[in-house]
């Protein structure tokens, strides 16, 4: 437990990789190469970006451990909650 | 098989709302097992990837076409396209609230747990948004 409390800076993994799965989801759906290489190298673009935002999570959390704060971090997961909603409403009526 | 992933997606996201719940109203200073629990939650967040992965890989495709044939095609390009990744959404939070809860700043972790449970509901009921969806053909 102690090594998990002094290792990690989950408030920067989750602000780093929330912000990457927009940008993955953005650019998948404007950019189908994107996708297709998501595809391509996980077998399915979900499994693609489960990976990646995976991978970004626990990295980025073991190697900032100083600048992000709390609030970085649950305005980034907000704001990235509601953007996908809103992306797909957008992306439906056009 | 179908019926296994169901269950267990539908047990360990119901667990999702509940054991966050028992942290916020039982558990408000952590204590050993408390912790544990958090713990487990955190790590139950992350295993609930593996049936929700493998039912909308192997099942979802055919329950797709249904909904885009029918009359509520939004119920798939709006609720399941953003249920989906709401969905790799939710380890996020719930490790940041487990993290604060076990560091001992369980003031901190309530908002994030509170994100969990309403997270988790709202995926569950654009879930049952997209099933209905496929029943309008």
């Amino acid at each position: 437990m102690k090594s998990i409390k002094k290792k990690y800076n989950f408030y920067a993994g989750a602000a780093v990789s929330s912000w990457a799965l927009l940008i993955m989801i953005v650019v998948g759906e404007i950019y189908a190469p994107f996708k297709d290489f998501l595809k391509g190298t996980f077998t399915h673009h979900w499994i693609g970006k489960v990976v990646i935002v995976a991978i970004l999570f626990f990295l980025v959390s073991a190697l900032e451990k100083k600048r992000m704060e709390e609030k970085h971090a649950w305005y980034s997961v907000i704001a990235v909650i509601a953007l996908i909603f809103l992306f797909y409403i957008i992306e439906f009526f056009e | 098989m179908r019926d296994l992933l169901l269950y267990s997606h539908v047990i360990l996201g119901f667990l999702l709302v509940i054991l966050p719940v028992l942290l916020l109203v039982y558990w408000k200073k952590p204590t050993a097992f408390s912790r544990l629990i958090a713990v487990i939650t955190a790590v139950i967040s992350w295993a609930v990837l593996i049936p929700a992965g493998s039912l909308y890989l192997m099942f979802y495709p055919a329950t797709k076409t249904l909904i885009l044939s029918g009359a509520w095609p939004w119920a798939h390009s709006v609720f399941m396209e953003t249920k989906e990744h709401w969905g790799i959404m939710l380890p996020l939070a719930t490790t940041v609230a487990a993290w604060l809860y076990i560091k001992g700043d369980p003031k901190a972790s309530k908002k994030w747990w509170v994100l969990v449970i309403v997270l988790a509901i709202l995926v569950a009921v654009f879930g049952r948004t997209v099933k209905l969806g496929a029943g309008t053909i």
